[in-house]
């Protein structure tokens, strides 16, 4: 465990030491707040949509921002650029765990996700969104949040490990997009057409948007947190047994 | 398991295939070899011979397709934490994290090897006044020039004082002065007891560092010994009173002749 610590601590100044990443990270997820909250707010007036629970659109908005955030992980691409570069062998070459040079990064990512989905959702709180469910889901608001980011950052590091290409992993990032947008997004999953809502539902990061959303509009709903969690849950657990192979069978 | 006496490297019918679209490709044929403690091997070979490769099984780094191999008596393939906690590995291009500063990368090369903190930081500041950085230490790695960086590349493989010392090509694309200074490091690392495993493509260096040496063409062993026998060797078979060089051994042992060379060259001008 102690040489994962170690190489998350790596991590996470080699991350600090590329601020002009990080802005990007924060700024592309704002953006798209401010711009979907701006064409559609006058559609949903909160007065008269009950889904707002009473507050404006853009809390609604809110969570596709936070999992876009957490998709913007440099992890996959660092990786990359040690493989190419041949730091990546030297790690191999040093007698800790295999799993630790993976998850190294991986925790490094999770302390980011927590210190991006703070800032993002306290940026938010002078523009009229607030937490619904207080303290405790602000808490587990983010802690989902970077847990989602931790995944993400698995599945692109798995991607790089295969291809060992900056080109390739970028590529497979894209995926993410589609699966966002095959989400209730603009409105609850009962307003979407029939089609989408059945795409929706077999979407499993329309539960993760669930589970932020009902923190954000409502007191702790745990019929829709669980679900969220669970996601993360699964996905993590196969995204890492998965890189565990993989960096295993490395040749 | 015997970690002090018999061989530095034992490498038996070191094979290693490569699958590709175009059916499987044999990197390395059957290699044996056996390096004694204290000395500095030298691993020759024209580009695509093996060497790399050969380096990257001994090193845990490669899986092997057939034969075996140990390092300080501990099997490669059956236990290769036990063999990286003996070895120290620059590989071609010295491979670092270019964020960190030099001094960084040694501490956490420390910790990973299971130095404390404290003993970390010292051993650092021991490594970086052995390669003559410490000015640089507390500066990003990215602005290190070429021969900064092999220089730190050898430090961050000696951390842990390993017994075997694995080097593939440490000195490819430097400067006269800097390949002198890593001759001299290296000297003084194998006189502290150090085994050097050096690949390079400058027979002139394996002339002036390494104690016996051998060469590798399309994936076998073609010549073995001290140069000075392989010179020898071949001024004797050669009948001639010229003192060969290595650079004839060399040519020699892998049916290359420098008229070969220059006509396929002008070969490849003309089309």
């Amino acid at each position: 465990m102690s040489a994962t610590l170690e190489l998350g601590k790596r991590s996470l100044r080699e991350a600090l030491r590329q601020p002009d990443a990080l802005f990007m990270t924060m700024f592309i997820p704002i953006f798209f707040l401010v711009v979907n909250t701006g064409q559609a707010a006058k559609i949903f007036p909160s007065e008269s949509t009950g889904f707002l629970e009473g507050q404006g659109y853009g809390a609604f908005q809110l969570p596709i921002t936070l999992l876009l955030a957490a998709s913007f992980g440099m992890a996959a691409l660092f990786l990359v650029e040690e493989i190419e570069g041949g730091y990546f062998d030297k790690l191999r070459a040093i007698p800790i765990p295999r799993y630790s040079i993976v998850l190294g990064r991986l925790v490094a990512e999770g302390a980011k996700g927590i210190v991006l989905s703070s800032v993002i959702v306290l940026l938010a709180l002078p523009f009229g969104i607030s937490i619904a469910s207080g303290v405790p889901g602000f808490v587990l608001l983010v802690a989902l949040s970077a847990l989602w980011g931790v995944v993400y950052a698995g599945f692109m590091q798995l991607i790089a490990l295969k291809t060992r290409s900056a080109a390739a992993t970028n590529s497979g990032g894209l995926i993410f997009f589609p699966l966002l947008f095959l989400t209730p997004n603009f409105v609850p999953r009962d307003l979407l057409t029939e089609p989408m809502e059945v795409a929706a539902t077999l979407n499993p990061v329309t539960y993760l948007m669930e589970a932020l959303r009902s923190m954000i509009l409502t007191d702790l709903d745990w019929d829709k947190i669980l679900p969220g969690f669970g996601v993360v849950a699964i996905f993590g657990a196969v995204m890492l047994v998965l890189n565990v192979r993989m960096i295993r069978s490395y040749d | 398991m015997n970690s002090s006496r018999g061989p530095a490297v034992l490498a038996q019918g070191l094979v290693k295939h490569y699958e590709g679209r175009d059916g499987s490709v044999e990197a390395v044929r059957g290699v044996d070899l056996e390096i004694r403690a204290g000395e500095i091997f030298g691993f020759l070979g024209p580009n695509g011979a093996g060497k790399s490769t050969t380096v990257r099984m001994l090193t845990t780094l490669l899986t092997i397709t057939d034969g075996r191999a140990e390092v300080v008596g501990i099997d490669v393939a059956g236990n290769p934490d036990d063999a990286r906690k003996r070895i120290g590995v620059a590989l071609q291009e010295a491979g670092l994290d270019p964020r960190q500063t030099g001094r960084e990368l040694l501490i956490l090369h420390g910790r990973l090897f299971g130095l404390g903190p404290d003993e970390a930081r010292d051993r650092a500041q021991q490594l970086l006044e052995l390669v003559e950085l410490e000015d640089a230490a507390d500066r990003p790695i990215k602005g290190y020039s070429g021969g900064m960086q092999r220089r730190l590349d050898l430090a961050a493989a000696l951390v842990h004082e390993p017994q075997v010392l694995f080097l593939d090509e440490p000195t490819t694309g430097l400067d006269p002065a800097s390949r002198l200074t890593i001759w001299e490091e290296l000297r003084r690392i194998n006189a502290q007891g150090t085994t050097v495993f050096l690949t390079t493509q400058y027979l002139e260096e394996a002339d002036q560092l390494c104690d016996r040496l051998a060469i590798i063409d399309g994936g076998l062993i073609v010549r073995e010994g001290t140069p000075g026998a392989l010179k020898a060797d071949l001024r004797d078979r050669r009948g001639g009173a010229a003192e060969p060089t290595l650079d004839d051994v060399f040519l020699d042992a892998t049916g290359r002749t420098r008229d070969r060379a220059a006509g396929e060259v002008q070969e490849v001008t003309a089309a």
